[in-house]
């Protein structure tokens, strides 16, 4: 069976993501829908550093050139922290790129499993969509 | 060829994420803790002890997310990349290789205390339908998933650690997700009788069997989730728990619910804990800004 190369990297990144446990709150499965995935970039426009989950919120163009405002949700502050992530992690202003699902209800909500910084540097979110989930 | 491929393909992530490097907050060693000649924590020295001589259960407890706890037939050494990480926090192993690689009850996961179960759990006919409701529903009444206590097992079973205060009279037990505090009292007091007030976590007393702290706690009230899937406990419930360190960076805990309101029998469950020394709780105070944000399920 041959496998292309960028649909082995998406395998791997579900392995990982499957053995990189959540810090699930809520179920995942209530609100994002993985088999919608979400790529965003633009700037973070608002950071909410609370629990259950921290969320932030970013400006993204839709396909009409659109820009658009996104809530993207990440795991709880504790799971941040144990990643190495701080409340000033995310800087107003800075342009990411979130990987992640997209909700169910069509709304501009996002459920992040890895960002990547301005400087290039991709981080876990603490995705809450890890297998088990989906009861 | 695919799981290679799968395995090749996880090499190639985590060569490009990357964790923050920033501090997380002081670092300050655990003090007392056993170390190898390296300075990591001996997980296999003795148990400690109390001053009276019971097994000393106090510290920081993590069931696998941050300690890669082998979880008995989870890592059975065909899981991959998975396996490699040791821990498997939201699934079980398949019955059969769990009851080879990891004899004694099966454990439970956060998702599914009954994931161990070949035939599932014992539940009543209308549990059982309860259980049907809740999957259908994508758990939105969980209710951890609106700030409320989480159920009885989902503290042992959750990702974020607790922290065991031992004293010769009462145990306490602080579970940093939402914020979760028991008291087990081993001062030979009874549990209370049937006309007490119902808690979220019950009333629960403690003694020493050997070196076996045994917990039973009764008088919960009788809308329980037991894991996300929404496994039941009610009023009519007793929980039994064995609590024993095996060595410095172990604990097991045997858990066996005896609910004859929502179950035909008891069953017994394990769950296995890692020390996590080094480290401290955080705080976790529940936010339930928006409730939309956690039943948008349609």
């Amino acid at each position: 069976m041959r496998i292309k190369a960028p649909v082995a990297l998406v395998a791997g990144l579900s392995v990982i993501l499957a053995a990189t446990p959540v810090l699930a709150h809520h179920s995942f499965a209530a609100q994002f829908d993985r088999n919608k995935p979400a790529t965003l970039t633009g700037p973070v426009t608002k950071v909410e550093w609370i629990n259950p989950h921290a969320r932030f919120f970013m400006d993204a163009k839709d396909a009409n050139g659109k820009v658009v405002s996104w809530e993207i949700e990440l795991t709880s502050t504790a799971g941040l922290l144990r990643r190495g992530w701080t409340r000033n992690s995310l800087k107003i202003g800075e342009t990411v790129t979130v990987n992640g699902s997209l909700a169910k209800d069509g709304s501009n909500v996002a459920n992040a499993t890895t960002v990547t910084l301005s400087d290039g540097k991709r981080v876990f979110a603490g995705s809450s969509g890890g297998e088990g989930n989906t009861q | 060829m695919k799981t290679l491929i799968k395995a090749l393909g996880a090499f190639a992530i985590l060569g490009v994420i990357v964790p923050f490097t920033s501090a997380q907050w002081p670092a300050f060693a655990t003090r007392g803790v056993p170390r190898t000649p390296t300075g990591q924590p001996d997980l296999t020295a003795p148990t400690p002890r109390t001053m009276d001589g019971k097994p000393d259960l106090a510290g920081i407890w993590d069931n696998g997310r941050n300690t890669n706890i082998p979880r008995g037939g989870a890592t059975g050494g065909a899981g991959g990349a998975r396996g490699a990480r040791g821990a498997d926090f939201n699934t079980a192993p398949s019955p059969a290789a769990s009851a080879a690689a990891n004899p004694g009850p099966p454990n439970a996961t956060f998702f599914n205390v009954g994931a161990g179960f070949s035939e599932g759990l014992p539940l009543q006919p209308w549990a059982a339908e309860l259980v049907k409701k809740r999957s259908a529903d994508n758990s939105k009444d969980n209710p951890d998933a609106h700030c409320l206590p989480m159920g009885f097992m989902q503290f042992h079973t959750h990702s974020q650690p607790r922290k065991i205060i031992q004293t010769r009279d009462v145990i306490l037990i602080i579970y940093e997700a939402n914020s979760g505090l028991r008291q087990i009292f081993t001062d030979g007091r009874p549990l209370p009788g049937k006309d007490a007030e119902p808690w979220w976590y019950g009333y629960s007393v403690g003694k020493w069997e050997g070196d076996t702290l045994v917990v039973e706690t009764t008088g919960f009230i009788d809308n329980i989730w037991l894991d996300v899937r929404g496994n039941p406990l009610t009023s009519a419930g007793k929980v039994t728990e064995r609590f024993r360190r095996t060595n410095y960076g172990n604990l097991e805990i045997e858990i066996t619910i005896d609910d004859p309101k929502a179950y035909t029998k008891p069953w017994t469950v394990k769950v296995n804990q890692r020390a996590y020394p080094d480290t401290e709780l955080i705080e976790f105070i529940c936010e339930d800004r928006d409730a939309t944000h956690y039943v948008g399920a349609q």
